[in-house]
């Protein structure tokens, strides 16, 4: 298992941003969206405006600070799981290019091999497979 | 094409397919809030049995005895309050910068046992338990958040002289004008015009938004006692023809 999660590579910065962004903008959106349309129905229903402030408002306050505390964890959470998604990417794309590299120069014969879970495994096999038929 | 070009090009490509759809869901909620603009001036005269199905009843704390009565050869809304408030409520959307005026008649039977002191006094933390009125008219502009939403009331008092303006104990998005004052008139049919427009600059020191809804409440559960007022000939959204 690869300890270093964070190998700064082009692919990697670009999957981990497009993981993060395709995570947080959808959630951004569908909690902007609920919390924006259950306050706002649930205070025209109560229609009179000390009502709204009496009762809705500081149910708002609560939830704000609730939204406040857990966001911080939420997006931390998700900076993760996209950190560790875009590594299972880009870190064989990595070390693809740098077995092609060494056997282009001419240091080192034989199959590229890459750890039996990684997402590039089959692709790598296949070209394996293709330098053994070009012998 | 090399596997995260390919990426970056469909997560662009998702993104603004999102951006359009925002947009579009964004142009016909506007569509709709223009389609849903009334036809002014709306009348209220209360003089139909049934007058009230049009409007929302919306409960604080007990409810409030609203009725159409009939005497003297008129018709009227009748609000009669006891250690409760809640206040009925009509769903209106116009432009007051175009439509500023609003008037109605009113008469009060019955004050709330206790009234009220200024915002601002020394007694302020206690003026919440005194926030009854006899009667009170709103005009409310809601925002696209619920915690802006502004609100003139126009009210009744019995002690607070007229054209005093104060700002609700409950937020300071409500401001209160004392339109009619004393019990000189108790039991008379008094006629209110206001400016919808100027009162807002003057409450808020900006420019208004469109209004959303008007309410009528008669309310004394601060104040835990009995109030009666009538109200009739409500016009909402007219020229200021002077």
């Amino acid at each position: 298992m690869r300890k270093i999660k964070f190998i700064n590579t082009p692919v990697q910065n670009k999957t981990l941003l497009l993981v993060f962004a395709a995570a947080v903008i959808p959630m951004a959106i569908v909690a902007l969206c609920l919390y924006y349309l259950i306050f706002n129905m649930l205070a025209w229903q109560m229609g009179i405006p000390e009502m709204v402030a009496y009762n809705l408002i500081p149910v708002a306050r609560k939830v704000n600070i609730i939204l406040l505390v857990s966001l911080p964890i939420a997006l931390l959470a998700i900076w993760l799981t996209a950190l560790e998604l875009s590594h299972r990417i880009a870190g064989p794309i990595y070390r693809l290019e740098k077995e092609l590299d060494i056997m282009i120069a001419g240091k080192r014969q034989g199959p590229i091999k890459l750890r039996s879970r990684d997402e590039l495994k089959a692709l790598a096999d296949k070209i394996n497979k293709l330098m053994e038929k070009s012998k | 094409m090399p596997f995260y070009h390919q990426v970056e090009a469909e997560g662009s490509m998702l993104l603004k397919r999102i951006s359009v759809n925002l947009f579009l869901i964004f142009f016909i909620f506007l569509l709709t809030a223009d389609a849903c603009a009334a036809r002014l001036p709306k009348i209220f005269p209360f003089k139909e049995k049934n007058a009230l199905s049009e409007w929302q009843e919306k409960i604080f704390r007990g409810r409030v005895l609203y009725s159409v009565k009939a005497g003297k050869g008129t018709r009227y809304l009748r609000a009669y309050s006891e250690n409760s408030a809640s206040g009925i409520f009509y769903e209106i959307k116009f432009d007051p910068r175009q439509y500023p005026m609003i008037s109605w008649q009113w008469t009060v039977l019955r004050f709330p046992a206790a009234q009220h002191e200024l915002a601002g006094n020394a007694a302020g933390e206690h003026w919440i338990e005194k926030d009854d009125y006899a009667a009170r008219l709103y005009v409310i502009f809601p925002r696209l958040s619920f915690n802006l939403t502004k609100c003139l009331e126009y009210v009744w008092d019995k002690d607070l002289p007229e054209g005093t303006i104060i700002t609700s104990p409950y937020s300071g998005n409500i401001k209160l004008f004392v339109v009619e004052s004393g019990t000189d008139n108790v039991g008379k049919w008094v006629f209110a015009e206001r400016n919808i427009l100027e009162d807002y600059k003057k409450a808020f020191g900006k420019e208004p938004g469109r209004v959303g809804a008007i309410a009528i409440m008669t309310d004394t559960d601060n104040t835990q006692s009995t109030a009666e007022a009538n109200y009739k000939e409500l016009k909402v959204g007219y020229k200021d023809e002077k």
